[in-house]
């Protein structure tokens, strides 16, 4: 198997061609949307008022919307690190939901201990996430098996089996929803826009992206990683060990989905409902292809997502079309988003003469 | 094990659509490129071949038109890939995802209808074989009684056979994969036969997918249930060649055959069932990876 890896510049800002090739693929995008209403609803006119009007119509919107954006900031930023380092991370899926499982079984367990047991828990939930995604780039480091299959493969496995710990085992008889117990109150983070579910989970999605910035461009590790993605040939010549960054990237791409749905669990939705985060982990994966792997840019990306999300769904709401309409037009970011031409195409003929 | 018998018929019906998706996938493999999109494809000949048996009222015109817009989205695969220079990996997750939501829309604003869609005017898939040759012991069990799907799926491994290792198209095809320099220095385009071998994968898949449905006689959303993604594992184990693809297919088959039989037999819960092929298929990739390490560690 000889794809080419994930081409990205070395700059820690997106730079001026990158932003307009960027662009130009979220316009391509968003006249999907208009084609499609056009095609599909009746109503179309209607259609498109709530599909781009609706997410910023009043706070409660508004709000859900920026609330969406948290687990795809952590996804991204966890995409970024994994394939700035060469390496392919398909089980956010899995991943996102073994995490928040995780989180909540022993958010519920260790409700005694307070603010301790929250963090604990939290912190277990990443590591059971890691641990997954790192089994695959164990896998790749020890006998050459494609990370990129065995992630995904290891992350529909779990997905099933979190379904039946959900379901079966862990399953809350009180309440109508297939869902765990709820977590203590005192677990759950404050709500920032009420009456919308925005809470202080944004706050540590921004430092998550500060750390991942650090990270990457200030210290040793951050550059040794990028080096390696860059060329693992020439990175091995230069004395990095770069077995370790097969695993080491794909584990902590892995936390960071995990932390991503423990703070989905803490601050949205304090009980692991049945396929809660179904689309999450892949929306992840689109939100770090669009943002060049860049963890600046991750917020950005994760915002134009989650808003397509929200505007698909006040469209679902108040017109005849459906929510799938938001994964045709990630579609078509996914099919533009790695094209070279598409990117070179402003950038300025340069004579060799 | 009076159940053996019944078990070898289906796993045979459930290889088919693996054993197809698996043929195109070869030729996508074989000229250098990481076909993912398989499943994305053949979810979207299982719909549109099912969609335009019920608008035509024919499964044959049916399957064929289905087979064209599978053609089509290979086709813009294909294109956006080799001309617009994008990494193969992410247009294929594009065509997966284009696939699930495409289906699901098409499927709301048609029939106002996002989950199972049965229609009623399409047929039970008409069984091939006469009497006398059911009658042969054992094999006529097996091997008769199935839809034209299957044996049209045995011929075309045969045809695929040939083309790959007796024409020049085919050693054009794995010369691609092998070295696309070699093959531009003697004046030919690589592209056109990486193109090429994305428009057969299209073909097999719309197969493939029609056969899906049209055995069901209804669309279940995500109806393929990663059956693309084992179909590429299906080439991998199959070691790249035709009739690996066979045996490996039809492992799979048994396997899913197998878990099928067990759900009803044995108590155990469904979503560990629906959990074995991708558990299956990662032990059998690591399997064929650890072999293939030790293989390269003794040439070199």
């Amino acid at each position: 198997m000889s794809e080419k890896r994930n081409p990205t510049s070395k700059n820690a800002f997106p730079t001026l061609k990158e932003s307009i090739g960027s662009l130009l693929i979220v316009l391509i995008a968003l006249s999907g949307v208009i084609i499609l209403s056009f095609l599909l609803s009746k109503t179309p006119s209607k259609t498109l008022r709530y599909f781009f009007l609706g997410p910023l119509q009043n706070a409660y919107y508004f709000g859900n919307m920026l609330n969406g954006a948290i687990p795809l900031i952590f996804g991204g930023l966890g995409i970024s690190l994994a394939m700035r380092s060469g390496n392919f991370n398909l089980g956010g899926e899995g991943q996102i939901y073994s995490g928040a499982l995780a989180t909540t079984l022993f958010a519920l367990y260790l409700a005694p201990l307070g603010v301790v047991g929250a963090i604990l828990a939290l912190f277990i939930g990443a590591f059971v996430a890691g641990g997954l995604a790192g089994l695959s780039g164990y896998l790749r480091m020890k006998w050459d098996t494609s990370e990129l299959i065995t992630s995904f493969l290891i992350s529909n496995a779990v997905v099933l089996v979190v379904n039946y710990l959900i379901a079966g085992p862990f399953m809350d008889p009180s309440t109508s929803l297939i869902a765990t117990r709820k977590i203590p109150e005192s677990f759950r983070l404050p709500v920032l826009l009420p009456p919308s579910s925005l809470s202080t989970a944004l706050f540590f999605a921004l430092v998550a992206v500060i750390i991942v910035h650090i990270y990457l461009y200030k210290t040793k590790s951050g550059y040794q990683l990028r080096m390696t993605g860059l060329n693992s040939r020439f990175a091995k010549y230069g004395g990095i060990n770069t077995r370790k960054f097969i695993v080491l990237p794909m584990f902590l791409s892995g936390f960071l989905y995990g932390l991503g749905g423990g703070f989905a669990i803490y601050g949205t939705y304090f009980s692991s409902i049945k396929e809660f985060s179904a689309g999450m982990g892949w929306n992840g994966l689109a939100v770090a292809l669009i943002a060049k792997n860049k963890p600046s840019m991750v917020i950005p990306a994760a915002l134009f997502f989650s808003y397509i999300e929200a505007g698909a769904r006040s469209a679902m709401l108040h017109s005849d079309v459906t929510f799938e309409i938001a994964a045709i037009v990630q579609s078509i970011v996914f099919f533009l988003i790695s094209s070279e031409v598409l990117f070179t195409l402003f950038e300025k003929k340069r004579r060799y003469s | 094990m009076q159940f053996t018998i019944p078990m070898l018929h289906s796993a045979i019906t459930i290889m088919t659509p693996l054993l197809l998706a698996s043929m195109g996938g070869l030729f996508t493999e074989l000229s250098g490129m990481l076909n993912i999109a398989l499943e994305g494809l053949l979810l979207m000949g299982a719909f549109c071949s099912i969609i335009f048996s019920y608008y035509t009222a024919s499964m044959i015109l049916g399957t064929l038109l289905g087979i064209v817009c599978t053609m089509i989205l290979s086709a813009i695969l294909a294109s956006v890939t080799l001309n617009l220079k994008a990494n193969v990996f992410i247009t294929g997750l594009a065509v997966n995802l284009f696939a699930s939501g495409m289906t699901v829309v098409l499927s709301f604003a048609l029939f106002a209808n996002k989950g199972v869609v049965v229609f009623d005017n399409i047929p039970p898939l008409p069984l091939l074989g006469t009497p006398e040759l059911a009658k042969i012991p054992i094999l006529g069990d097996i091997f008769i009684g199935h839809s034209a799907f299957v044996y049209l799926s045995w011929l075309l491994l045969a045809l695929c056979y040939f083309v790959l290792y007796r024409t020049p198209f085919g050693f054009r095809i794995r010369a691609t994969g092998l070295h696309p320099e070699a093959l531009s220095s003697l004046g030919m385009r690589p592209n056109r036969y990486r193109f090429a071998s994305f428009l057969i994968s299209g073909f097999t898949c719309g197969l493939g997918g029609a056969l899906l449905t049209l055995n069901l006689g209804a669309f279940v959303p995500n109806i393929t249930a990663g059956k693309g993604w084992i179909a590429l594992v299906v080439i991998f184990l199959g070691n790249k060649k035709p009739i690996g693809l066979l045996i490996a297919a039809f492992i799979f088959g048994l396997a899913d055959a197998f878990s099928n039989y067990a759900q009803g037999a044995l108590n155990i819960p469904s979503d560990f069932i629906l959990a074995i092929p991708y558990i299956f298929t990662l032990l059998a990739m690591i399997g064929s990876s650890i072999y293939a390490n030790k293989k390269g560690a003794i040439e070199s």
